[in-house]
């Protein structure tokens, strides 16, 4: 493919606390368009992985760097996304 | 002498015992050398280990004795940051919490012992910490922080330590802290994880990062999730260190990191968090909040982690454990119990010819094809089937009957729950059932 606009990045997810527990898992690896707005990203994870019911409580990190709900991601190979509801427990 | 009479004496002689230690410390404290430095000999000797530290000091062990934090929460957070804290010397400690020391709670919260069964936990905590050091001032709270007396408690300390274990108290205290100006140690704690950060303190607070609460159904609490005295310890003593590196002014502070424990692992991870929220409802520039307002409203969830006590189904849909125990003793008809708790807690105890079905399980496709295959197998003609939904507590039990009721339509099929669950059990039926 010449076309950069369409290329794929196979990332790794990271999952923590109810997010874990809902997914039944610690981490995955997805293939994410390489390009990628904020919501698309976080409406691939929530559908992929049955989080529907925390989406509105979960934050999203790259890399171990907040992200901002209104950007646009360039993804790469190796980059590492986590998502961090909040716990409450104590 | 009988048990009686013994338990008396021994509390006098505990009683005598305090009033004359009182006495001794009041003799010995009058004689106290201060030194040109500001410390006394025994602060000195006390502290000494850690004044060698330079980052700490004389100055530093000076301010620490000159400053106040709040601990929030007697429990697995709080138990642990207190101990710290008070062992190094903070000037004044104040401990909140309504409730009183519970069995299930000695695992992890350390401050309580035996001895505290049913004794209110800050009053267990207040002695278990003058134990360990008795020039520190500790003022216990017992009582439920909420709207009406948080900001008038909140504003007469310098840091104050968010070591509850509930959503609403969570934005409550930030919000108290945003309107009085005091940085948020914040810690929180489940199985295995932990999470740790600083808010309102150069940088975002709660609700800038995490604006909306999550849904109550979403929310796992220890009483049902577990947690590991050892992993919640691990975020409780790292809320005591922040609280001393804001005292002491230091540059390194958790303030716009999130900190993500994972004990199965070990492993420490920093999350660079947003910084403030420019528009957040509480600390933004355009605040709309100026007051507190109702956080069990807000969370729709009781500031708590005690049994929720939902009300979901009809009368006619549940059973008490007595006419369970009727129903099943006279089992002319077929039925079937699906116990809906955790693997975990149907290994602990489980009554008489139960089939486990984990609540998480029941809506998704395997759970719910195992009970439609358990009623299958049982159907015999038109003839009628009880299946009888009980778990620890009698709340997810509703909650499984109404997603059960949702996905087998089947009129010869009667689903009900039991009542409180197997606590009515072990309370009403079997004496020699467990209770956790
Ligand atoms: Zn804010």
């Amino acid at each position: 493919m010449m076309d950069g606009e369409s290329r794929d990045s196979l990332v790794k997810i990271l999952f923590f606390a109810k997010a874990r527990e809902l997914s039944g898992l610690k981490e995955s690896r997805a293939k994410l368009p390489a390009n990628i707005s904020y919501q698309s990203l976080l409406d691939t994870i929530i559908e992929k992985f049955g989080l529907e019911s925390i989406r509105d409580s979960v934050i999203l990190s790259l890399n171990e760097e907040y992200l901002a709900a209104n950007g646009t991601l360039n993804l790469s190979d190796q980059d590492e996304i986590a998502v961090i509801p909040p716990l409450s427990g104590g | 002498m009988n048990e009686e009479e013994l338990i008396r004496e021994i509390v006098a002689l505990r009683k005598t015992l305090r009033e004359k230690k009182d006495t001794l410390r009041r003799l010995q404290r009058d004689k106290h050398v201060v030194q040109e430095c500001g410390l006394t000999n025994e602060e000195i000797g006390r502290y000494s280990r850690q004044i060698l530290v330079p980052e700490i000091g004389v100055k530093g062990q000076l301010k620490l004795k000159k400053s106040s934090v709040l601990i929030v929460g007697a429990g697995g957070l709080g138990c642990p940051a207190a101990l710290y804290l008070v062992g190094a010397g903070i000037g004044h400690i104040g401990i909140i919490d309504y409730d009183e020391v519970e069995i299930n709670n000695l695992h992890r919260q350390l401050l309580h012992s035996e001895e505290s069964i049913r004794v209110s936990k800050v009053v267990s905590a207040t002695a278990a910490l003058t134990r360990l050091n008795s020039s520190v001032n500790i003022t216990p709270y017992k009582m439920q922080l909420d709207s009406s007396n948080a900001l008038g408690i909140v504003k007469q300390y310098d840091v104050i330590l968010d070591a509850t274990d509930n959503v609403a108290t969570r934005y409550l205290l930030n919000d108290a802290c945003v309107l009085t100006g005091k940085p948020l140690v914040s810690g929180s704690a489940l199985k295995f994880e932990g999470q740790l950060t600083v808010y309102n303190y150069r940088g975002p607070c709660y609700r800038c990062v995490f604006p909306t609460p999550p849904p109550p159904e979403t929310v796992t609490n220890c009483g049902d999730g577990g947690v590991l005295g050892a992993a919640v310890g691990t975020i409780g003593v790292l809320q005591a260190l922040e609280a001393m590196k804001i005292i002491l002014e230091m540059s390194g502070v958790l303030a716009g990191r999130l900190l993500l424990f994972d004990g199965t692992e070990t492993l420490f991870r920093n999350v660079k968090l947003r910084p403030k929220n420019q528009n957040c409802l509480i600390c933004g520039d355009n605040s709309t909040i100026d007051k507190l307002i109702d956080y069990e409203e807000f969370c729709r969830a009781k500031a708590n982690d005690k049994n929720p006590g939902l009300k979901l189904l009809k009368e006619s849909e549940r059973l008490s454990v007595k006419e369970y125990h009727k129903f099943a003793d006279s089992s002319a008809t077929s039925h079937v119990l699906i116990d809906v708790r955790s693997h975990e807690e149907f290994e602990i105890c489980k009554l008489p010819n139960s089939i486990n079905v984990p609540f998480t399980q029941i809506s998704k496709p395997n759970g719910h094809a195992l009970v439609e295959q358990v009623i299958r197998s049982m159907r015999n003609g038109d003839t009628r089937i009880d299946v009888i939904v009980i778990c620890r507590r009698g709340n997810d039990s509703q909650k499984a009957v109404k997603i059960l009721k949702g996905l087998i339509n089947d009129e010869a099929v009667n689903i009900r729950d039991v009542i409180g669950g197997i606590h009515a059990w072990a309370k009403n039926v079997d004496p020699t059932f467990p209770i956790y």
